[in-house]
């Protein structure tokens, strides 16, 4: 046992220290490989990123209130009698004073243009009630200032300010024939309140001519469970025909087609190139043994056993796999996490997402350059253990 | 022997070797047939537009309504051929997962408008304009529900209600048109909009959006500041925009595609690059003499250059024209499940004819280095070589 333990070890330093010989060969192993995970991870990094921000926006023990059937926002619509029955509903928390505390929203999409491509883009502008702000967890106003409630006003995400031209705090943006100034930039967590416009809720209704139209309400629970009571009271009463959701499920809903889509083109992008890459893991390898052909049959000659050559092929081909899967992570931390992008969400609204690598993500990607290296090292290394030693001499 | 069969002879000496650079040029020219088409059904919009067409939407956002009445008032600004008018419908058929593009148009100008990019025969314009319930469904569309002229479909919209509380229309199919030119998607469905105007619980009297087609493409300009004129400072004021730069835009909201595109294509071209460029460069080290060999034998050194680029172009050509046909029918396996998202998603011959100059490149460089040093190889020192 100890022997062949010490022959896979020399038949291996003998093989790596011989690398150089095959610089080329390997480095085009290594290059291929590190590619093959960087166009992985950077899918995955995407889809996650923007997964975590669409996700990560909703809370428990939040509900929204939507009209039946219309599944986002953008498609709702809520009356004012509506929203008056949400608010004496049971299952929310109430202030001191025994307000309900709800906000009534107005969702509007308005252009923005986009810096990247200097084009028109939907950005969402959303009147909020009263309560709007501590209805979200995590809003803090990092510049500036609240807007003032009856006024032209606007206060804008963080994300939306990285994204679209024309947000600086104090300037004036024009919606139609309306003129807002921007008087404060806010942070929502990361999450997809940052690639929002919001305003005062009656100024918006009066100015886009929507007197008493709401979309959503959106309701602090008395707890997360609660919301089975405000289900069940919209259920039995004919005058609401809407659907409530806690917030969390409402968002978990409006995430999983766009990351869906996202992981769909990553992952066969990646493995018909992981294939691609597995060709070329094993010409290396081929070409590898072929070179030591009188070497591997000089050991056999001596007393080294056909396994020792078998362990020693492979783990050459798995540590070059390993390299390239290491650079391609690296490259793919350095390029690609942190990047900011936008596409348009589920409310036909751009949503400005942050491109987010993690370490199961990394673990993936290293998982398929392994795979590269142990299907592409394996065959050669079946017929360095079967070389015949005679051939290998004269050879 | 000629030529072409000592480059044959050479490439598949080593026929696993070949066979692993076949396929993993092969892979890399799947990838860029695939993408090539992905990157094509988003800028679909744009190559199908129309220069002559207009498109009018809200200043605010083209999901803002227009007035009805502006119309009307479009209709009389000089140099205009034509002009209709659509409003989203926001349809879905029995389940909400079942995304629906349609939209309820003015039948006569809308179909007018469009008789160059959508083929439907006369009969069946004129049923869809006399039948107040009517509905003409693009091919594709009727393809993959099923449905034929004369059945009675039920279409929900996750948007507007009927003033009987329903969110549910019932439309009888007049007509199925099929697309003029391969850019054009026939993935949609229209109806009358007077009859969803009259059903519709609100926002009865506006318009989505207004096409216009204008008798002239260079007052194209002119008509779009006349238009956005008339309205200024009006309740709803007008964006007015070429429909290419409207189908721009809307592509551009998606991401960055172009961009995504290119990275990933570079990516696997580079990777070949690598593993074919060494590979042909061992191959030919590997040879150095037999290239003496066949020096002496009085061989040229362009003959030799032309014998080494011969085998790593025909390399190129039998992955990448393979490449190019397994994208091709991939594609088309794809295509009604993804038809929603990326209409006209198929190979177009502009791909073929670019991936035909990407092979030939390929081919080129890989084998540029290792035929040169082949070519000013001296006899003396190849024979003498091991």
């Amino acid at each position: 046992m100890r022997s062949l333990l010490l022959q896979i070890v020399a038949v291996t330093t003998i093989n790596l220290k011989s690398i150089p010989r095959r610089i080329l060969l390997s480095l085009s192993t290594i290059v291929a490989v590190a590619l093959v995970v960087m166009v992985l991870l950077a899918f995955l990094a995407m889809a996650n990123g923007f997964q975590r921000t669409i996700a990560g926006s909703g809370s428990q023990d939040i509900g929204i209130v939507l009209r039946a059937g219309s599944q986002a926002e953008i498609n709702s619509t809520v009356t004012r009698e509506q929203v008056r029955l949400v608010e004496d509903g049971p299952g929310i928390a109430r202030g001191g004073d025994g307000k309900a505390l709800v906000s009534p929203e107005l969702y509007l999409v308005v252009d923005g243009i986009k810096h990247t491509t200097k084009t028109k883009a939907n950005l969402p502008l959303r009147g909020i009630g009263e309560q709007g702000f501590t209805l979200r967890k995590g809003i803090v106003i990092t510049a500036g200032r609240m807007f003032n409630r009856g006024t032209n006003e606007i206060v804008v995400g963080k994300g939306l300010t990285r994204e679209f031209d024309g947000f600086d705090l104090g300037s004036t943006v024009a919606f139609g024939t309306t003129r807002w100034t921007v008087v404060g930039i806010f942070d929502a967590d990361g999450s997809v309140f940052e690639s929002e416009i919001w305003a005062d809720l009656p100024v918006v209704q009066s100015l886009f001519n929507r007197n008493n139209i709401f979309q959503t309400v959106r309701v602090r629970l008395a707890g997360p469970a609660t919301i089975d009571e405000l289900k069940g009271y919209n259920d039995n009463d004919p005058r609401m025909k809407l659907d409530v959701k806690s917030e969390a499920a409402y968002f978990a809903d409006q995430s999983s087609q766009t990351t869906d889509l996202i992981q769909k083109l990553g992952w066969p992008l990646a493995i018909a190139m992981a294939f691609g890459a597995l060709a070329g893991a094993l010409n290396t390898m081929y070409s590898s043994v072929a070179a030591r052909a009188t070497e591997i049959a000089t050991l056999r000659a001596i007393g080294f056993g056909g396994f020792s050559a078998f362990v020693g092929t492979l783990i050459e081909s798995l540590l070059l796999a390993a390299v390239g899967g290491a650079i391609g992570a690296a490259l793919t931390y350095a390029f690609f996490d942190g990047l900011s992008a936008a596409t348009l969400g589920g409310n036909f609204t751009q949503v400005v997402f942050s491109f987010k690598l993690s370490p199961a993500l990394v673990g993936e990607g290293v998982l398929l350059a392994l795979i590269v290296g142990l299907v592409g090292g394996l065959f050669p290394a079946l017929r360095a253990a079967r070389m015949p030693i005679v051939a290998g001499l004269y050879g | 022997m000629n030529d072409f069969t000592l480059i044959r002879k050479n490439l598949f000496r080593r026929k696993l070797r070949a066979f692993l650079m076949i396929a993993s040029i092969l892979i890399a020219f799947l990838i860029f047939g695939v993408l090539a088409g992905v990157y094509a059904s988003f800028t679909a919009g744009e190559d199908r537009a129309a220069a002559d067409r207009l498109v009018v939407v809200n200043k605010v956002n083209f999901t803002q309504p227009l007035p009805i009445a502006y119309y009307n008032r479009v209709r009389s600004v000089a140099g205009i051929r034509q002009v209709t008018y659509a409003n989203w419908f926001g349809g879905y058929y029995q389940d909400p997962r079942n995304f629906l593009v349609v939209m309820a148009v003015e039948p006569e100008t809308y179909t007018d408008i469009y008789a160059r990019d959508i083929d439907l025969t006369p009969e069946a314009r004129q049923v869809f304009m006399r039948t107040r319930t009517g509905a003409l469904v693009g091919e594709a569309m009727a393809r993959k529900w099923g449905w034929k002229v004369g059945d009675r479909v039920p279409i929900a919209s996750n948007i507007f209600s009927q003033r009987n509380g329903s969110h549910t229309w019932e439309f009888d199919i007049v007509g199925i048109f099929t697309a003029k030119t391969q850019q054009v998607d026939t993935n949609f469905m229209l109806f009358q909009y007077d009859y969803f105007d009259e059903t519709r619980s609100f926002g009865k009297d506006t318009i989505g959006w207004l096409v216009l087609q204008t008798a002239n493409p260079t007052d194209n300009d002119r008509i779009a500041k006349a238009i956005d004129g008339m309205f200024v400072n009006s309740t709803a004021e007008t964006a007015t925009d070429t429909e290419k730069a409207f189908n721009k835009a809307f592509a551009a909201q998606f991401g960055n595609i172009a961009l995504i595109v290119v990275l990933v294509v570079g990516a696997a071209f580079v990777t070949i690059l690598m593993i074919v460029g060494n590979t042909m460069a061992l191959t030919v080290r590997e040879r150095t003499r037999e290239i003496g060999v066949l020096k002496m034998l009085g061989f040229t050194g362009g003959r030799i250059l032309r014998l080494v680029l011969g085998e790593s172009i025909l390399l190129a050509l039998l992955g990448g024209l393979p490449g190019l046909a397994l994208a091709a029918l991939a594609m088309s396996a794809l295509r009604p499940s993804v038809s929603n998202m990326m209409p006209g998603f198929a190979l177009m011959g502009d791909t073929v004819a670019e991936g035909i100059i990407l092979m030939l490149a390929l081919g080129l460089i890989t084998g540029m280095i290792p035929a040169l040093n082949a070519m000013r190889l001296k006899i003396a020192t190849a024979l003498g070589r091991g």
